[in-house]
């Protein structure tokens, strides 16, 4: 075995999401007739509990657009895409020196946050319930649309 | 969290695997030999994302099979220092706690990355384990399986194979990660809603 390149770019948890979607995974209940390893599901697993389970490809493409005027590093957008924190208190451990560099503009960041990316989906369960869940997500993406 | 890396591997084809496309049971190899391995100082191997390039199918003479040498890109679990990961609480002892992803159940936080400060007090549940407890504004904050807790990576480490192993010691991780806890926003996220 050789090592090429040790690094040949980063992936957020949204790309390795729908790569093992593109495969089949999630399509398949019985987990035997998808080409995918039992190990392959445990990632999957993980990544349907986070915040990626119900970006796409539209809004994290956004986000990137709106972020560029904050000046961020590429780690930093990379680790807010994949937790998608809620409050400023969940983005400060995100950024390095974030008080100095953003002061009260943090807020601003935080609320393009909640507004593009959506919530991941046990916080939509625990605060909204699960019948409500679908309408939510609806009037989100209209939300979207008209802003 | 998750990335690629570029490697070249020369590998022997058994011919039972002739009947399938070439690319196809190049993959599945590959899959068998890196899929859920720990690669020293690339992380760990989550899935085959593609085959760059396939060459040879050279047959050693006395060998009943073709060798090829095949480039491609492997999608890797390596977490970089700093980066906040959401996880889960699996063991919690006087010596610190340990977390899993699920699929990676080797991340330490030790005491002294643990919020300041803090104690301990036994479990309830389950008297081999302790309880965790932040102490802030004069009031306790435990530290429960209940929800996520946020940590941030502090180091990643890949003890090499050690030649004896003691026989009560711990299974060998090949990739250990050490997480903090010890800032505004780290830790459950109930404590931060």
């Amino acid at each position: 075995m050789k090592i090429l390149k040790e690094y040949a770019g980063a992936l957020t948890n949204f790309e390795v999401l729908d790569f093992l979607r593109s495969r089949g995974a999630g399509k398949d209940p019985t987990r035997l007739i998808a080409a995918i390893a039992p190990s392959e599901y445990k990632v999957y697993d993980y990544l349907e509990q986070t915040a990626a389970s119900r970006q796409t490809r539209d809004t994290v493409n956004e986000f990137m657009e709106k972020c560029k005027i904050y000046d961020l590093a590429k780690a930093e957008i990379l680790n807010i895409i994949n937790i998608r924190p809620s409050s400023a208190a969940e983005i400060d451990p995100i950024i390095e020196e974030c008080d100095a560099r953003y002061g009260e503009k943090i807020e601003l960041l935080v609320e393009t946050v909640s507004d593009l990316l959506p919530p991941p989906p046990t916080q939509l369960e625990s605060e909204e319930g699960i019948g409500v869940d679908k309408e939510q997500t609806s009037d989100e993406h209209q939300m979207e649309v008209t802003q | 969290m998750f990335c690629l890396s570029e490697i070249e591997h020369t590998l022997r084809l058994p011919p039972h695997l002739l009947n399938l496309p070439l690319p196809e049971a190049i993959k599945g190899e590959l899959e068998g030999l890196f899929l859920d391995k720990v690669i020293a100082k690339l992380g760990l191997c989550v899935s085959v994302y593609d085959i760059r390039s396939i060459d040879g199918g050279f047959i050693f003479p006395g060998d009943g099979a073709s060798t090829y040498t095949v480039k491609f890109r492997l999608i890797m679990f390596r977490p970089f220092v700093g980066e906040v990961i959401s996880a889960r609480l699996k063991e919690s002892s006087s010596t610190g706690l340990r977390l899993s992803l699920g699929f990676f159940d080797d991340i330490y936080v030790s005491v002294a990355l643990l919020p300041n400060p803090s104690h301990h007090e036994p479990d309830p549940e389950n008297q081999n384990q302790v309880r965790w407890i932040w102490e802030f504004n004069e009031e306790n904050y435990p530290l429960d399986g209940m929800d996520e807790i946020r940590f941030r990576v502090h180091s990643i480490q890949y003890p090499s194979i050690p030649l004896e192993q003691e026989k009560d010691s711990k299974p060998f991780a090949p990739m250990v990660v050490t997480g903090s806890l010890d800032a505004d926003g780290l830790g459950p996220v109930s404590w931060w809603v």
